[in-house]
């Protein structure tokens, strides 16, 4: 086969990703928030166990608590993400690029299965460690969960799902913004200012709209016990995919469109 | 070969390319000429598919750019020695565009060596002069052995010998029977490394041939030196001869051959000391053909504009 395949841009792609910063930084901070952060959350329930209000203790949840860096960690796959295919926009490296793969959309599924099978892997790796050390620190003194349990394992799982399919978001709308700033402005708005939004509406409506949160998606992946106003683990997989589907086909169908000459 | 087929790039307010039809044949250096802004980038990124054009079509061995199976291996081409990310050395980025086009990986230390960078290839390429820039964006350009190659503004940024030893690379190349399309606003630089020259200003086609027929069909003048000057430039300003100077050391006259000056001099008993055709240099002939596109020109002022 001598043609420039989807294969060989793909490799093309992964030499790029493993060859930036703001990949190797990104990937390192994740480990960090979720293996830093999951031990810390852990070793503070442990020692606050027996000051914890009745309530806390009956709906304590060792999974979601052990994984809990991935309420920072979000932002830095999120980043990885943006940054994948910004970087070149701003460079205007994109140049280079397509003038190597001028078929854009073999480009754009080239990155992403780049980003997607890099993230999976470190996505999982980050989360079975924050689990795994974090039931190593309750043990004793906190209830603890097992990965024998289906439940527990299918949190444990898709909690690394969320952060592989998160960098997919980030870099959807690396693609469509193309400045990075703009792009991850937007990324830390959609998780973090629309719940704040959705705050201040009547309480009927919140818990319509809660559930369709990206963070609330996460929450409810990452968690055996099933949340209020909120969907199913698989649903809430469904969900975040279909989200990702729809920004991709956005994204896409601009980068066809556009000129990619001229720097932007 | 490269062939523009009636193209045109229109952006909002502007039109960048309109309606440009030419080929470039293989065998031979053409030059791309034309002011700033007059085009020229524009064009090759639409040959490499990077805009999108309004209308017509360039095709590069009768395929639309993207239609090209394995682009590096049949197309070369530095537009922006910039546009790499600065924060990869030189051998990965050249290892990534080696693997796109399922290029063997050692080509890439081949080109380096070629262009003379082997010793920087870890370093980052944000580190890099133009000058290595430059040579790093050749050094892509060749990696796949390509048999057309695209040059945007090459000699920006290269140093005296950078220059000479990239008209000698270019006429290597096209010696080597690859087609060579070299941009340039430097019609001084076009003159000494292009055998065929394509005009633009304004987006618009100019004219285009080779370098010595572009001088031959700019209006020539004649160096005319004689025993009366004052009435050497009456008989000839009578036969429709136009005096562009004179001084003392002679008359300099266009319109007329030097001939018909000959003999308008002899008519007139004026005995002719000096007769020499100047050749116009490539530069004014240039100069000429774009006075009227210039997008951002220095007009000469209007005698009587104000009142």
């Amino acid at each position: 086969m001598s043609d420039a395949s989807l294969g060989a841009s793909t490799r093309a792609e992964w030499i790029k990703f493993r060859t930036v910063r703001s990949s190797t930084w990104g990937v390192i901070t994740t480990v960090v928030l979720m293996i830093g952060l999951g031990a810390l959350f852990a070793v503070l329930t442990r020692t606050h166990w027996n000051q914890l209000s009745p309530l806390r203790v009956a709906t304590f949840d060792p999974v979601s608590n052990s994984m809990g860096g991935i309420l920072l960690a979000q932002f830095a796959v999120g980043v990885i993400g943006a940054m994948f295919i910004t970087s070149e926009f701003t460079s205007g490296s994109i140049r280079t690029t397509l003038s190597a793969v001028p078929k854009r959309a073999r480009l754009l599924a080239s990155k992403m299965v780049v980003l997607f099978a890099s993230m999976v892997l470190v996505g999982e790796i980050v989360c079975f460690s924050a689990f795994l050390i974090g039931q190593r620190i309750y043990v004793g003194v906190v209830p603890t969960a097992s990965l024998d349990n289906t439940t527990v394992l299918r949190s444990v799982v898709l909690a690394g799902v969320y952060l592989a399919l998160l960098t997919l978001f980030g870099f959807a709308l690396g693609v469509i913004f193309r400045h990075s700033a703009t792009t991850i402005s937007v990324y830390v708005g959609l998780l973090l200012i629309a719940p704040l939004i959705i705050f201040f509406l009547p309480q009927s409506w919140q818990n319509d709209i809660q559930r369709f949160e990206p963070s609330s998606l996460g929450a409810a992946m990452e968690s055996p016990l099933a949340q209020s106003n909120s969907f199913g683990a698989w649903s809430a997989t469904l969900v975040l995919l279909l989200y990702v589907a729809g920004l991709t086909a956005v994204a896409f169908a601009l980068f066809q469109r556009r000129d990619a000459g001229a720097n932007s | 070969m490269i062939k523009i087929d009636h193209l045109t790039k229109r952006y909002t307010s502007t039109v960048a390319v309109d309606d440009l039809d030419f080929e470039v044949q293989p065998g031979v250096v053409t030059g791309f000429l034309g002011p700033n802004g007059s085009g020229k980038s524009t064009t090759m990124r639409i040959i490499l598919g990077l805009d999108l054009p309004s209308k017509g079509q360039a095709t590069i061995n009768g395929k639309r750019y993207a239609d090209l199976k394995s682009p590096l291996r049949e197309v070369g081409a530095l537009l922006d020695a910039k546009a790499v990310h600065p924060g990869r050395t030189a051998r990965n980025h050249l290892r990534s565009l080696a693997a796109s086009n399922q290029i063997k990986k050692s080509r890439v230390d081949e080109v380096l060596e070629f262009v003379g960078i082997s010793s920087v290839a870890t370093k980052k390429v944000g580190t890099f002069s133009l000058g290595m820039s430059q040579r790093l964006g050749i050094a892509g350009a060749l990696l796949g052995d390509p048999g057309v190659l695209l040059f945007d503004e090459p000699v920006n940024g290269l140093d005296p010998e950078g220059i000479r030893w990239i008209r000698d690379f270019f006429r290597t190349l096209a010696n080597e029977g690859r087609t060579v399309f070299v941009s340039s606003h430097l019609m001084s630089e076009m003159a000494v490394s292009a055998d065929q020259i394509v005009v633009i200003g304004r987006g618009r086609f100019i004219t285009s041939g080779s370098v010595d027929d572009l001088t031959k069909t700019a209006e020539g003048s004649v160096l005319v030196r004689g025993s009366d000057h004052a009435l050497l430039a009456t008989v000839l300003a009578a036969q429709h001869g136009l005096v562009h100077d004179s001084n003392d050391l002679g008359l300099t006259v266009g319109g007329l051959t030097s001939d018909q000056i000959g003999t308008i001099a002899y008519d007139a008993g004026i005995t002719l000391f000096e007769l020499t055709p100047q050749r116009a240099s490539l530069e004014e002939v240039f100069m000429d053909l774009t006075a009227d596109s210039l997008e951002f020109g220095a007009r000469a002022p209007t005698p009587g504009a104000t009142t």
